[in-house]
């Protein structure tokens, strides 16, 4: 009579160093800890914005060098992930007008324009704060 | 002149003698530019080891059976030409993220399962007679899903993604690409049958969108995209009032 044991099998398991295997992997680590850098920034701006509800004569912003280059660095990955998010966006996003799909890089392109948008209106907002 | 020869280093493992797989090296002749990683493995196993233990079937990238990892990366194998890889060795391994059964032939248990589990058919609310004729598509309707039917299941995108590799309780790409297929599909009303092994936390929602599942299918087939999109549809399907309509 035939045996019904399960084989035995090699059991495989993940080596600790596989994202140094594939430049793609490397790349997507490297992309998953910049947004290690852009926590601590946001967190950062939740204590500066704490600092600001004493009022204005008592607000001073930070303003060292070592943290406007690190704000820079922070606005380049910021900058980076959002770029690579809204290029994506045409892919997945599907539009259908008059039973019709809109092209991709026309969703791609809204995304953009959404973005640049936004991002008038948070500054304007901010600005007129300030003032 | 002298042969050409190339030597392919296949991965050994026998349940009942080895405690880890190895590597074992065969110098071979490669007289023709035309022959491919499989073509390799055959002349092994019919003039130098016939112990060696490999699946095959069609020899052209249909069947999906040949997948292994060649040089680092999943391939076909029957796809995979000599010449590419020429003077320096071949290294042949099973399929990563799957147990080893023998040699190059890896436990596929796993990803039937998962398969299976999302209805890979069309599924109809009420099925119509046969009289009542075919269910007709139009050109439109058949490229909402064409891409994600030209899966052939040979697992390479499981291969080469590492959160499959870190938790084998992910769905992962080929299921979840093939559950679009049907989910897009006109004549489909099995959505909402499929929507608790997708939208479950082990299925779209553990991809952390690697990509790499996309680089490496024969045949061109995106699952990073299916699983963005279904991620998508998913959220949508929560936040918008009448989401949940069929």
């Amino acid at each position: 009579m035939a045996s019904t044991a399960a084989p035995h099998t090699y059991r495989w398991s993940m080596p600790a160093t596989w994202w140094t295997r594939n430049r793609h992997y490397f790349l997507y680590v490297v992309r998953e800890f910049t947004a290690v850098p852009l926590a601590i920034w946001l967190l950062w701006f939740l204590v500066e914005i704490k600092r600001a509800g004493d009022g204005p004569a008592k607000y001073s912003p930070h303003g060292s060098t070592p943290f406007v280059i690190f704000s820079v660095v922070c606005l380049g990955f910021a900058l980076y992930h959002s770029v690579t998010f809204l290029s994506l966006s045409g892919l997945i996003i599907r539009v259908k007008v008059l039973d019709k799909q809109v092209p991709a890089r026309m969703i791609t392109f809204a995304m953009f324009g959404i973005w640049a948008l936004a991002s008038l209106v948070i500054a304007a907002v901010l600005i007129g704060f300030a003032r | 002149m002298a042969e050409k020869r190339i030597t392919i280093q296949a991965t050994r493992y026998d349940p009942d003698k080895d405690s880890a797989p190895r590597l074992q090296s065969y110098d071979i002749p490669f007289p023709d530019e035309s022959m491919v990683v499989l073509d390799a493995l055959n002349y092994i196993k019919s003039h130098v080891d016939g112990s060696l233990s490999y699946r095959w079937s069609c020899r052209m990238g249909i069947c999906g059976s040949c997948g292994m990892m060649v040089n680092g990366t999943p391939k076909l194998t029957c796809s995979a030409f000599l010449r590419d890889y020429w003077p320096r060795p071949v290294i042949v391994q099973p399929l990563n993220n799957f147990p080893i059964i023998r040699d190059l032939v890896i436990d596929m248990e796993d990803f039937m399962h998962k398969l299976k589990s999302i209805k890979p058919w069309i599924i109809r609310k009420q099925e119509l007679p046969l009289g009542a004729g075919e269910h007709r598509q139009s050109t439109a309707q058949i490229d909402e899903f064409r891409q994600f039917s030209q899966c052939i299941n040979c697992m390479l995108c499981y291969a080469a993604c590492p959160v499959y590799g870190l938790n084998n309780e992910f769905l992962g790409p080929a299921a979840i690409a093939l559950a679009r297929r049907y989910n897009l599909d006109s004549r489909d009303e099995g959505l909402t049958k499929r929507l608790p092994m997708i939208a479950d936390s082990e299925g779209v929602w553990e991809c952390s969108f690697v990509g790499e599942c996309s680089v490496v299918c024969p045949k061109g087939v995106d699952p990073a995209k299916a699983i963005q999109q279904t991620k998508l549809d998913t959220t949508m399907r929560f936040v918008l009032p009448f989401g949940n309509r069929e």
